[in-house]
């Protein structure tokens, strides 16, 4: 086991390098000039260049590649363009609030996703399968910010329950992570319900059912257990995209987090910001599908891991 | 779709009793559209910062309400003949929030360290006139300019000359920008990604003043959400008010709609080198083909003013000449005898915000009615940077017609049609990428730099308008209005026709 993770964290190495290699390339396709921005729509072209030359944008690309790689091994992120304060400042700043946003989001949406489709699974045909669909057809296809700002008017605005929007004490957080999450619990009790639906046809749980287990237990241990494998996949891809930030989320609940942080810095040509996003999303993602494979292995132990 | 999650009821219910806003009576809030980028006066350069700035620190000069140009730091200032020397004389007992007095020498440590090209700073251009700063005694300085520059008093009103703390730019040097240390009515508290707070200064010079505790700035990008806060009592102003969002807020009884005017100028620039804008009969033809009022209704929802003059009313030196009639037969006859009974074909650009896409697709639609067939083509910021900004001569321009916008941040003409209508101005060194060079205009331009003589540098301003209105080198379109939502409760802010926002004399009940 402790070989496996040794060897997966080594073997992401060289996935960050080829991201970091790639972003670096592709934010400087990017059309636009970033000292131009930096320096504000009425600047003089010796303002700009000033500009250029504080943000390390002079000389060839070449060169500004080894100046790039040579602070990135080191641990020197460099310093945003637009804010002038270090990399690691403003996404330290706004890493918090976006994970604790993604696991409440994912808390209540995994439970109530979860719950929704094994009772869609095990009512199949019935009533509580097509109403539990519906649900979730309609937290796919509802626009979150249309809900964002249906739940604001309703709880803050009429009742004045809540408050609209910024990052504070747990009052704050209840909106955005329903608005957030409503998606992805629909996403989760369509695939348990699919999944569900899957393995109770297979021949243990015929068996189990005929040598007389409990009914419930046929549920939660025989079938369940059984489907979690592509549900476990789909919350561990789900988790990695809202640790990247949900950009409309946070917006209409203006919430500070990576997602605006990494338009905003598309948008200005942040290059250092852009970079230092991408890397920790591309990290994220290669520590979620490491923590899914060891998960697989504690819900099906046939599962071995090599 | 509340019934999807039984559980938000319990949890709602349960946040009922904390979530009303436990805000004493004297804290303000700003709801803002943008995250302001930092603090740093002589290195920021959009109105939000600006505005943020202005809470904490002053100039030797300083707008009012209606940005008109009084003394803030100076008391009072005299200026040579040949605008070449400026004397400014401080005031007296102000102090800086770190407890250091303000004087001479604190001008002076100020102004190098914005002029000094080793500091990089990017307002370094407001300036790089100045040859040296004198200190003469403990409250006047002296500056001598290396060429004559009339409108130097009213680039120290701007925030790129604000008064720092020399103490505190020595002790924090770059980071000043997270360090705010000025001579203004608020004391900086925190600033953390999108809220920043300050707190009155006890200290302040003016007496009476603040009348609030606190001030926040919150950005709250989203538009409804932000009429939301104030709708709910988190926030007391909002700015920018979205024009759909006008009624709404009429409609609450607890809220105040300000409607103000601005200095921001929309305008379709053409590229007056090249064919066929370089005929004046087609650039005259385009100015009469166009609806100004209606532009005004329906790209601004009515709030917009139409151009009655190459800068708007309330810059310095504005010379009102009228609005270009709404004229399509004579728009077709100028361009049949332009040589274009069947009109042409070309090319418009501009951004890519709603807004900015709907004006562009209403002069799509005005054009086209005298035989115009426009392509509009918004480019995303990065893209009109390389396209329009840094071209390095005229022949490389590839612009035809660009829907833009310009405000003067000085509040004087010269900024205002100087980097736009000169033609020492053409890209990359400033911003007149309709290439209009004449004679005229650059003489009257340079004579309103020449003086700082008030009635000289009118008579040479009001030259340069009527010339540039002549020579018609842009589609002369609206001046924006100004909206923002306030409570009722609240007095004392004012919105700048800048798009910024004086806070000093705010009050809450």
């Amino acid at each position: 086991m402790l070989v496996f993770l040794i060897r997966r964290l080594v073997g992401t190495v060289p996935v960050l390098v080829a991201v970091s290699i790639f972003v670096f390339g592709f934010v400087r396709l990017l059309p636009g000039d970033p000292a131009r921005l930096v320096a504000g729509p009425d600047a003089t072209a010796q303002d700009v260049a000033a500009v250029r030359i504080e943000l390390g944008l002079d000389g060839p690309l070449l060169q500004q590649y080894v100046r790039y790689m040579g602070q990135t091994l080191r641990g020197e992120l460099g310093r945003s363009a637009k804010t002038r304060q270090p990399v690691a400042h403003e996404i330290g700043a706004r890493f918090m609030p976006t994970l604790w946003l993604t696991v409440a989001a994912m808390a209540w949406a995994l439970a109530f996703g979860l719950l929704v489709g094994v009772i869609s699974g095990v009512r199949r045909g019935r009533w509580q399968d097509h109403a539990g669909m519906v649900m979730a057809i309609s937290g796919i296809s509802f626009p979150s910010f249309w809900l964002g700002l249906l739940l604001i008017d309703l709880f803050s605005v009429r009742l004045g329950w809540l408050p609209t929007g910024g990052y504070g004490d747990w009052t704050h957080f209840v909106l955005p992570s329903i608005t957030l999450g409503a998606g992805v619990a629909a996403v989760l009790a369509r695939f348990t319900r699919s999944a569900f639906v899957e393995v109770s046809a297979e021949d243990y749980v015929r068996t189990a059912r005929a040598k007389g287990v409990p009914e419930r237990m046929v549920v939660w241990k025989h079938t369940l257990r059984n489907a979690l494998i592509p549900v476990v996949t789909m919350t561990g891809l789900q988790f990695g995209f809202l640790l990247g930030g949900s950009i409309v989320v946070e917006t209409v609940f203006s919430w500070p987090g990576l997602g605006r942080l990494l338009i905003d810095s598309v948008s200005f040509r942040d290059y250092p910001v852009i970079q230092a996003e991408i890397l920790l999303f591309s990290l994220e993602f290669v520590l979620i599908n490491l923590i899914v494979d060891v998960l697989y292995a504690f819900v099906n132990p046939e599962i071995r891991l090599k | 779709m509340t019934r999807l999650l039984p559980r938000l009821v319990l949890s709602a219910a349960l946040a009922a009793a904390s979530a009303a806003p436990a805000l004493a009576a004297k804290d303000l809030v700003i709801g803002v559209e943008a995250n302001m980028p930092h603090l740093d006066p002589a290195n920021t350069n959009d109105t939000l910062s600006q505005t943020a700035e202005r809470l904490m620190y002053q100039g030797l000069m300083g707008f009012d309400k209606d940005m008109k140009l009084i003394p803030a730091l100076a008391e009072k200032y005299e200026a040579s003949e040949d605008a070449k020397e400026f004397v400014f004389h401080l005031r007296r007992g102000v102090k800086f929030h770190d407890g250091t007095p303000f004087n001479a020498a604190a001008v002076k440590t100020n102004i190098d360290r914005v002029a000094n090209p080793d500091n990089r700073l990017s307002r370094r251009s407001l300036v790089s006139m100045i040859a040296h700063t004198d200190v003469v005694d403990e409250y006047t300085v002296k500056f001598v300019l290396s060429s004559p520059f009339g409108a130097f008093v009213n680039n120290m009103a701007h925030p790129g000359t604000f008064m720092i703390s020399p103490k505190a730019l020595a002790e924090y040097g770059k980071d000043i920008a997270t360090h705010p240390t000025g001579t203004g009515p608020y004391k900086f508290v925190s600033f953390a990604t999108d809220t920043l707070k300050v707190v009155k200064n006890p200290d302040y010079w003016r007496p009476g003043v603040p009348k609030v505790d606190t001030v926040t700035f919150r950005a709250v990008p989203e538009s409804g959400s932000r009429f939301a806060m104030l709708q709910t009592g988190e926030a007391q102003f909002i700015y920018p008010l979205p024009a759909e969002l006008v009624k709404a807020a009429q409609a609450n009884p607890n809220l105040a709609v300000i409607n103000a005017p601005s200095i921001v100028a929309r305008y379709v620039a053409m590229n007056n080198m090249k064919k066929p804008f370089d005929d004046i009969r087609v650039r005259q033809a385009l100015n009469y083909a166009i609806d100004k009022n209606a532009y005004g209704r329906i790209v601004f929802s009515g709030y917009s003013t139409p151009m009655d003059a190459p800068i708007p009313s309330d810059l310095g030196f504005y010379s009102k000449q009228g609005v270009w009639p709404y004229d399509p037969a004579k728009a077709k006859a100028l361009l049949a005898e332009a040589g274009y009974p069947n009109g042409f074909e070309t090319e418009l650009w501009g951004g890519t915000s709603t807004a900015v896409k709907r004006g562009m697709e209403f002069i799509q639609q005005q054009l086209a009615a005298v035989g115009v067939k426009v392509t509009v083509a918004p480019l995303e910021a990065g893209v009109a940077t390389a396209k329009l900004w840094n071209v390095q001569s005229p022949a490389d321009a590839t612009m035809q017609m660009n829907y833009g916008g310009w405000s003067s941040s000085t509040g004087d003409a010269d900024w205002g049609l100087r980097p736009l209508l000169y033609s020492k101005s053409f890209p990359p060194n400033l911003f007149n990428i309709a290439y209009y060079s004449s004679p005229v205009t650059d003489r009257a331009i340079e004579a309103g730099l020449a003086t700082a003589d008030p009635a000289k540098r009118a008579v040479a301003y009001k030259e340069a308008q009527a010339q540039v209105w002549k020579d018609a080198p842009w589609i002369f379109l609206g001046v924006d209005r100004l909206l923002a939502g306030q409570s009722k409760k609240l007095s004392g802010v004012y919105y700048l026709p800048d798009g910024g926002v004086l806070t000093e004399d705010a009050a809450l009940d």
